[in-house]
């Protein structure tokens, strides 16, 4: 039988905020030791009270804005209890009421939209390594602020799931709310997958693949869940709601504790921490700060900056930003030397941190246009400016210093030229050439090149030969 | 409202306590007493009222997004915990 699948995704996203959602603790613990991170708060000591972090609130909007969503005026936080050694509070602040962001909409490359239901704020849990007879418990992550964003079952396929994260990610990043680094955890997927009979009125059941933290395996998640749950329909049987774990290295997923489905958060009001009631300007304000989306790139450099090429760069929001201040006509240039030069150096993500000015980026293009600096200079040029030994010192003085400014004044040219067309060794490929012979070309340009120590502009070399063996 | 064995055994389960057979009953007991008591709240006409979620009136009371240096050390944190292994605190496995 056909079965129609239908895919609903909660994303976890950890906000780049300096501190802890409730407490005044580093929120960076990436190579950190375990539970240096930690304060009297987090680790929930009787009387401690939670101190919310104004920054996730901005965060918040931030975020919100980039799905196009409704930001709420007035949210709140609410307890969820459950236990767990990861979270020593017992239960966890987040919003299940009233949430601060609210409907929305995420496009993907095909153009279809998937609708956000909302998405709230929350603070993480810590994390536990387990061992054979006991387990270890590291808080350094307990409270880092997270938005969770859910979407509508608006997904039919593994792609649209894939295409939906990674679409999710690119808006988190270019809002700036993230580091967004999937390796260390920053986003991570739960995927819902239900199969149906094509024409069927009624949903199937859903099986919960949690804590997904890459695209490709979101979609491998979802094409094994199709495939499973659709054979489990062929043969009569029924699905089962349930959790299940997803195994990278077998690419399977897995059911998990049962007990689960047994829960009972007890969702109470959070008592420790007042309403927020956010005025119209106060939004306003704040959903101003949103930067250029990649949907604005498209538009901006559409027709300048070749498709894929774009592609490739929309995975990197401080490429974007620098190639926007760019001078519109020098943009192309510098999307491919971003695109070709620069992704493909070894240290390009050290690089990125630390990128040249607008205005060397648009000097050294403007150079390569005047036809002062070959492409293969200009691209050496281009990779200077990243040194730490050049960098800083201006574009024009790094092309001198490297030899490479090509030689373009005419004048001084046709001296180059009448040297070499001096010289005995050139009178045989000279005779050729008037005799009709038009590839010896090649080889006179070449001896002019080594006059003028490969600094002549080959093609109007060329022209000058051209003209002058006439 | 009628507690039930099942609905205390559920309890417990969710709330990772071991139950002796006398507490099963005595717990039973006690929550039925205590839900009744509570259930006066039901004879109120709430239609109108506005949920009250806290009793202080204070709303957005949030703080600047600063690290500030902590009184209490890990050593300090860690040496509140009943047993530690690597600068983590040690649990019975759980899952």
């Amino acid at each position: 039988m056909k079965y129609i699948p239908t895919i609903g995704i909660e994303c976890h996203v950890q906000l780049r905020t300096k501190t802890k959602l409730f407490s005044e603790v580093d929120n960076d613990a990436r190579g950190k030791e375990p539970n240096s991170c930690v304060s009297p708060v987090d680790y929930a000591l009787p009387g401690m009270l939670p101190r919310l972090n104004g920054e996730a609130i901005r965060l918040a909007i931030l975020a919100g804005r980039a799905m196009n969503c409704e930001i709420n005026a007035s949210s709140r936080f609410d307890r969820k209890h459950y236990f767990y050694p990861d979270s020593p509070k017992g239960y966890q602040i987040t919003q299940f009421y009233h949430p601060i962001i609210g409907e929305g909409w995420v496009e993907l490359p095909s153009g279809e939209r998937v609708r956000i239901e909302h998405a709230h704020l929350e603070g993480d849990a810590g994390k536990l390594t387990h061992f054979d007879s006991y387990s270890l418990v590291d808080l350094n992550r307990v409270d880092t602020p997270l938005i969770e964003i859910v979407s509508m079952p608006d997904m039919h396929s593994a792609k649209d799931a894939h295409d939906y994260c990674k679409a999710l990610w690119r808006l988190m990043c270019f809002a700036g709310v993230t580091y967004g680094d999937l390796y260390n955890g920053n986003m991570r997927f739960d995927v819902n997958v239900s199969i149906a009979p094509e024409g069927s009125k009624e949903l199937g059941k859903r099986a919960e693949v949690k804590n997904l933290n890459s695209f490709r395996s979101v979609e491998r998640a979802v094409e094994y869940e199709i495939k499973r749950q659709s054979k489990l329909l062929d043969a009569g049987e029924k699905v089962i709601q349930e959790t299940r774990g997803w195994n990278d290295a077998t690419g399977e997923t897995t059911g998990q504790r049962s007990k689960e489905e047994a829960k009972d958060y007890r969702y109470m009001p959070e008592p420790d921490l007042p309403p927020i009631n956010l005025s119209q300007e106060f939004i306003d304000a704040e959903s101003a700060k949103l930067p250029m989306m990649p949907s604005n790139y498209r538009k901006k450099f559409a027709g300048i900056i070749a498709d894929d090429t774009l592609e490739v760069l929309l995975d990197y929001p401080s490429l974007m930003s620098k190639l926007g201040e760019i001078d519109a006509k020098y943009a192309k240039n510098i999307s491919n030397l971003f695109a070709s030069v620069l992704l493909a150096e070894e240290k390009s993500a050290e690089y990125l941190n630390d990128l040249p000015t607008a205005a060397e980026l648009s000097e050294l293009a403007e150079m390569n246009d005047k036809k002062e600096l070959s492409s293969t200079a200009t691209k050496e040029v281009f990779l200077r400016l990243f040194d730490p030994q050049m960098k800083g010192r201006g574009v024009k003085n790094i092309a001198k210093e490297l030899g490479l400014v090509q030689e373009n004044d005419l004048g001084a040219l046709e001296a180059i030229v009448d040297t070499v067309l001096a010289k005995p060794e050139t009178k045989k490929a000279q005779d050729d050439f008037r005799a009709g012979e038009e590839k010896v070309i090649g080889f006179l340009v070449g001896q002019v090149m080594k006059e003028s120590h490969g600094k002549a502009n080959p093609s109007a070399v060329q022209e000058i030969l051209r003209k002058k063996l006439k | 409202m009628e507690i039930k064995r099942e609905d205390i055994l559920h309890l417990s389960d969710l709330s990772d306590f071991s139950l002796s057979e006398e507490e099963i009953e005595k717990l039973g007991g006690d929550l039925e007493g205590i839900i009744k008591y509570i259930s006066q709240l039901d004879e109120l006409n709430t239609d109108n009222a506005e949920p009250t979620y806290q009793v202080f009136e204070m709303e957005n009371v949030w703080r600047e997004d600063e690290i500030l240096p902590q009184d209490a050390t890990r050593e300090q944190l860690l040496a509140l915990t009943k047993e530690e292994k690597d600068n983590q605190i040690k649990v019975p496995k759980v899952l």
